[in-house]
């Protein structure tokens, strides 16, 4: 009448036995009709097996204590018997719903905070940086951003106004910044460099540091349209949307990286996530910053309609990364809104004719 | 398909009883849930996966049985968090400061990260083992998992500086090291294979694969006058090209060459990967010892390039159905930013498409490698071996404790994960 194989949990020998099926308990008796073991129905559990097999244990047992049945009549009636023998998986299944909900609600609420929490906390912690932390922020990340944006264009310096003959345009360049600085009258230190790339573009790091690109210089047509770009970055500096951005990503890789684990290459689904995300974080960001340019310009005397005629032409892209915004009807809400609060200039151009020349020759080819 | 008709002893070998439909059934509902729940639902899933593998494997009439929970994966992960936020903390501040230790702080996290990495898959080995049951007995791991981490990162830089030439001896060091730990109850592990053989086996394979590169180095070293190259690059750009080629005529030529052979080792090396896999798995295999229980393997070269293959076909049917899925989902994109253009919905919804492919295209290609290749791999190699001295099976005494699984959690946080 061997129906089962027992495992007695302290040696791995085999033993073929009986299993009597009694009123409260399981008794697992020898060939010859020797008990062995005597299992209450209540601390049986099924555990992992391959089909058609029904493995029994002892719960919370320190000593693994093993009976395998094929028979499955003889597993029906123990399944009857024991409440914790889940032999269809129906309590597992009904446990995995469980989580499933449980992480689906894990999953939007984590999303939230993504969308909302995230911004909130940046906007509200920036403010209360120090300068001397937002300064090191910003190094940081000007140690990154020149290592992308340097093509090492074959011997010419990244930076123009170094050589000689470039010094000219520097000296109109810290003209202009010294303008801008005193009638903005910011916290911290602005240090703005002309680099040598070709896109129209400039932008702000955290802590001060500006950058103009050569291609802004060369697309604009006087010194107020130069004037306004940076009086927009200006802007970025004193509302600290870059310390605000560092502190955004931050925030985000920590809390979808961390959490979403190694079963996919996560890493690509972190850096989409934040594009996404980020890029509606900026759009508020920029308008502010238009605002505050134009307004610096027309403080500082200059032309803020400047601002808004050479968005137009570079097509609102300000930041890299922003490019999706060519031809956007946003610029041209971004051009009315300027224009609405730009005054008439109140005197000439912020630079004259000979200083506005030598500031289109910075980098000298 | 019982385990009473066969007697412990006289059958020597191991079997899987799964089947793959059924392992696909669980992958995909697992791929589903992974995508709604942002990865939580892995914890389940690779319960799921061991629990499947571990027991569908029949050893000498017995099959293993997997008894760790999801439960436990995840507080083991939420652990493993604790432990590491402050760490992440510590490094992104380090790297602030723009003294040595700024500078430094990339190199102090890569050794750091991978020193904890080797330290977190022994002990999710070690977690592994003791939810590993059979026969009513667990097996167990001890050792000291800094010591491994140690010697597995020693290893690895000696195996980077000898070009691979030392990874045999890395592989058979360091399993050596985790068999003489792992107990099957009371019966302590060994492992045998020599590390010569494997270097035998893999040296063709070794010399096809760098031959092309070092030929290319070489030549690149040997016929570029560098100098002249420095010169021209220091002189400036105008006319760069010129001054190049008037330096190095030969310049054009020997880049298409190393570029040829950089190629041809990149080629070779995706070619002769299933054979690298099967000729290590043999060995692996044939060197595993429990007390008197001996193991050979029969794994033919040709059954991995077999599973190779079923991906390769399996993962250009599933690229056709997601070509032709992305054409309705590219038709709403477009209709969307035609209707409203410029919108932050209209961005949205690509953002969001583009999203969503990508995460299905991931889950796709890494379901259906599991399906193939690594179930295949698993199959293959538990089906190829032969056991000997297995009447020892019948008098090893129940010895160990379960451990925790905070190391399962660690690998998983560090991404060194594996089954």
């Amino acid at each position: 009448m061997a129906n089962a194989i027992y495992f007695d949990g302290h040696t791995s020998a085999r033993h073929d036995v009986g299993v009597t099926l009694a009123a409260r308990t399981l008794q697992i008796v020898t060939l010859d009709g020797r008990l062995l073991a005597e299992w209450p129905y209540e601390k049986i559990e099924s555990l992992d097996a391959p089909d058609g097999l029904l493995r029994l244990g002892l719960h919370g047992s320190a000593v693994l204590e093993r009976l395998e049945i094929v028979d499955s009549t003889l597993a029906a009636e123990i399944d009857a018997r024991a409440g914790n023998v889940d032999r269809t998986g129906r309590h597992r299944r009904r446990q995995r719903l469980r989580v499933i909900g449980w992480s689906f609600g894990a999953t939007v609420s984590l999303v939230a905070v993504a969308w909302f929490g995230v911004p909130e906390i940046a906007t509200r912690l920036a403010p209360h940086l120090p300068a001397g932390v937002e300064r090191k922020l910003g190094d940081a990340v000007d140690v990154q951003l020149r290592s992308t944006l340097d093509t090492k264009n074959l011997g010419a310096a990244f930076d123009c106004g170094l050589k000689d003959s470039e010094k000219p345009g520097r000296a109109a360049l810290d003209k202009l910044i010294k303008r801008l600085e005193t009638a903005a009258a910011l916290p911290v230190t602005l240090r703005a460099t002309v680099i040598r790339r070709g896109e129209a573009n400039a932008m702000a790091l955290p802590g001060g540091q500006i950058y103009v690109f050569e291609g802004l210089i060369d697309k604009a047509d006087n010194p107020d349209e130069v004037a306004g770009v940076i009086a927009h970055e200006i802007g970025h500096v004193a509302h600290r949307d870059g310390t605000r951005a560092v502190l955004e990503a931050g925030g985000l890789s920590f809390l979808f990286g961390m959490l979403l684990g190694d079963f996919v290459g996560g890493g690509a689904v972190v850096f989409a996530a934040k594009s996404v995300l980020q890029s509606s974080y900026t759009r508020e960001a920029e308008a502010a910053a238009d605002g505050y340019g134009a307004a610096l310009m027309n403080k500082a005397g200059g032309n803020a309609h400047a601002l808004a005629t050479m968005l137009a032409k570079i097509g609102g892209a300000t930041e890299p990364g922003m490019k999706i915004l060519l031809d956007h009807p946003e610029t041209k809400e971004r051009v009315r809104a300027i224009n609405a609060v730009a005054t008439a200039p109140a005197g000439p151009p912020l630079l004259a004719a000979p200083e506005w020349a030598a500031l289109k020759r910075i980098c000298a080819k | 398909m019982t385990s009473l008709d066969t007697a412990t002893g006289a059958a020597g070998g191991v079997r899987f009883l799964g089947t793959r439909g059924a392992y696909w059934r669980l992958l995909i509902r697992g791929a589903v849930l992974l995508m709604v729940t942002l990865g939580i639902y892995r914890f389940w899933l690779v319960t799921d996966v061991r629990r499947f593998l571990w027991g569908n494997t029949e050893v000498a009439g017995e099959t293993l049985e997997y008894a760790g929970t999801p439960l436990e994966l995840l507080i083991g992960f939420l652990t493993a968090l604790a432990i590491l936020a402050p760490v992440y903390a510590g490094f992104f501040i380090a790297a602030l400061d723009l003294g040595t230790i700024g500078q430094l702080s990339g190199l102090i996290a890569f050794l750091g990260l991978g020193v904890l990495g080797q330290y977190a898959a022994y002990r999710a080995r070690r977690y592994r083992l003791t939810r590993t049951i059979f026969r009513g007995l667990r097996f167990h791991q001890d050792g000291s998992a800094w010591g491994y981490a140690l010697r597995a990162i020693l290893w690895w830089g000696v195996t980077a500086l000898t070009l691979g030439l030392a990874y045999p001896f890395q592989l058979a060091s360091l399993e050596r090291y985790k068999m003489r730990h792992t107990f099957y109850g009371d019966l302590q592990g060994r492992f045998e294979a020599s590390a010569f053989g494997l270097l035998w086996r893999g040296f063709l394979m070794w010399l096809l694969v760098l031959a092309p590169l070092v030929l290319a180095v070489t030549t690149l070293v040997a016929v570029v006058d560098w100098k002249a190259l420095g010169d021209a690059l220091a002189a400036g750009t105008d006319n760069l090209g010129s001054r190049i080629e008037g330096g190095n005529p030969q310049l054009a030529d020997v880049i298409v060459f190393a570029m040829l052979m950089g190629g041809t080792s990149v080629t070779l090396a995706a070619l002769l990967y299933p054979t690298f896999q099967a000729v290590v798995l043999r060995w692996w295999l044939g060197g595993l010892r429990f007390g008197e229980i001996g193991t050979t393997s029969s794994l033919r070269i040709r059954q991995v390039y077999g599973a190779y293959m079923r991906f390769l076909w399996y993962g250009l049917l599933f690229a056709i159905v997601m070509g032709v899925l992305s054409i309705p989902a590219l038709m709403l994109v477009g209709t969307v930013s035609t209707r409203l253009p410029g919108s932050i919905a209209a961005e949205a919804v690509s953002s969001g498409a583009l999203l969503v492919g990508y995460v299905i295209s991931a889950l796709g290609f890494s379901t259906i490698y599991r399906a193939t290749v690594l179930l295949s791999l698993w199959q293959l190699g538990a089906e190829s071996l032969h056991l000997s001295g297995l009447t020892a099976l019948e008098r090893v005494q129940a010895s160990g404790k379960p451990s925790s699984a905070i190391g399962e959690g660690l690998a998983d946080a560090l991404h060194v994960g594996s089954f």
